[in-house]
């Protein structure tokens, strides 16, 4: 059961990782991102071609994979969601779904179909008392914890944080203050693509890596983002974690109903608190 | 100041306003009244660029800013305040002037100056989070925020609108104080409020200017104005 927990722990890290950005662009731009979780997959793979085919350190690959992930975002950003702002739910998931699939295309055109493990890099165990857990996964919540308090910081400390909370409320409401949200929606864009992609670099030595990672991942993010309210950044924290641990503690009783849970609750939660989209 | 001239402006299909035309003097506050869906809110929306006219234009200060985005007007000095008190809910006051201040380059501190002047009881307030104050403090709030920086034009929806009588003076108080400092457009249903402060009357109707009152006489009279509704 311990080991279920932290397991449960690890899922959620993940989760809320990736699915911020996902909780971001729809809290401030009213896009429903199908294209996010590619950045994720990017994120998997560029570490893999970095530490397998280039020789580079896993943490270099890692911050490598990142930053590559993140341009990909700025460039989606640029040249896909922007031209979205304001239009129908349903030209977003066509447009953002075509990038997923383009994106999955070409992952599978460079790096081939075929699943890629990566060893996970400290390959040590703690000893937890009952039980001992491999120290990479007890690193991976540490970074999510570390990502959620910095970014509540990011929030509360800065003007661009203070102003993406403001568009998150009442977009109109920050025009009016003469402020262009779309910059600001690109940095919101670009953060959540990065983070996406440090879920993917983190979970890579965790899971296999394949073009179609993403798409499992983002049915789940989906849930999360849901479960948690959409553009609200603690709902997300918490719903990860919870959804994560649910996929664990479930997984262990009953292994086939360990995802289906997950959408049980948030159809439940959706029912008892709906959303106005 | 503020020209507005044979405006369209429709949602969809839906024309809301037709042919609306009015004029501003420096310094001067003007009230739009009319009954529910007449297109006041839709006049100061297009005023300030969240609506773009179908046909006609809009000068301010000798310029044509018709279809120009409320971002840009901001800093000619147009400022709006919604109909809706929406603040941000999640900021506290602080940061809801501080947002205020940072887009138009005033010192925070002199920013908050201006709030506190018009209403000296926020001081208590600038720590809680916007959402929790009550609709009478958001709305002079919003008002403080739109007199951050230099503002020239300000377009006020419906100040008053379900507040409570003594809140309401407290509004019309902060408006009177504005009254000759500032050039206003104010959509307002409470004609005796309009009466009290305004320098010209425009009543739209059916989305149409139906009347325009500008002598004292005329716009101190609340039974005519109720009467050109």
């Amino acid at each position: 059961m311990m080991y279920a927990i932290m397991y449960g722990l690890t899922i959620g890290a993940i989760l809320y990782l990736i699915s911020i950005g996902l909780s971001l662009t729809f809290g401030t731009m009213r896009v429903v991102n199908f294209a996010h979780t590619i950045t994720y997959t990017v994120g998997a793979y560029i570490l893999i071609a970095s530490v397998r085919a280039l020789g580079i350190p896993f943490w270099w690959g890692g911050l490598l994979a990142v930053l590559v992930a993140a341009l990909a975002g700025y460039c989606i950003e640029r040249l896909v969601i922007r031209r979205l702002y304001g239009e129908s739910l349903d030209y977003t998931f066509i447009a953002t779904y075509a990038v997923f699939l383009i994106g999955v295309d070409i992952v599978k055109w460079i790096w081939g179909v075929y699943p890629k493990p990566i060893s996970d890099p400290i390959g040590r165990v703690a000893d937890l008392g009952l039980m001992v857990f491999p120290i990479y996964r007890i690193l991976v919540i540490f970074l999510a914890l570390l990502v959620f308090f910095g970014l509540e910081l990011f929030i509360k400390k800065t003007m661009v944080g203070k102003i993406i909370v403001a568009a998150l409320d009442y977009k109109e409401g920050v025009r009016c203050l003469g402020i262009g949200v779309e910059k600001y929606f690109a940095i919101a864009f670009v953060v959540g693509s990065l983070l996406a992609a440090l879920g993917g670099v983190l979970y890579a030595p965790i899971t296999a890596v394949h073009p179609y990672m993403g798409l499992h991942v983002l049915l789940l993010c989906f849930a999360v983002v849901l479960t948690g309210g959409m553009g609200n950044l603690r709902g997300t924290f918490s719903a990860a974690f919870v959804l994560g641990m649910l996929i664990s503690i479930v997984g262990r009783y009953w292994p086939a109903g360990s995802e289906i849970v997950v959408f049980m609750a948030m159809a439940a939660v959706l029912f008892l608190r709906p959303i106005d989209i | 100041m503020l020209k507005v001239v044979d405006v369209d402006v429709s949602y969809g299909h839906a024309r809301v306003l037709h042919g609306v035309s009015l004029e501003l003097e420096t310094g001067k506050m003007l009230f739009v009244v009319g009954r529910n869906g007449a297109g006041k809110t839709t006049l100061l929306k297009t005023i300030v660029g969240l609506l773009k006219p179908l046909k006609g234009s809009i000068y301010f200060d000798g310029g044509e800013i018709s279809g120009l985005p409320p971002e840009g007007l901001y800093h000619v000095g147009i400022r709006y305040v919604n109909q809706d008190k929406k603040v941000f809910s999640n900021l506290n006051v602080r940061e809801n002037i501080e947002i205020a201040a940072f887009s138009s380059g005033e010192p925070l501190p002199q920013a908050l100056e201006k709030v506190l002047a018009i209403y000296p009881k926020m001081k208590e307030f600038l720590n809680l989070k916007a959402g929790q104050l009550s609709g009478g403090q958001r709305q002079i709030l919003l008002i403080g925020q739109a007199l951050v920086g230099d503002p020239k034009l300000l377009l006020v929806d419906e100040p008053t609108q379900g507040l409570a009588a003594v809140v309401i003076n407290e509004v019309a108080r902060i408006l009177q104080h504005l009254k000759g400092k500032v050039s206003a457009i104010i959509v307002e249903q409470n004609l005796p409020l309009v009466s009290r402060l305004a320098d010209q009357v425009v009543v739209l109707k059916e989305g149409k200017v139906v009347r325009v009152l500008s002598s004292a006489a005329e716009i101190g009279n609340t039974a005519l104005l109720e009467k050109s509704l």
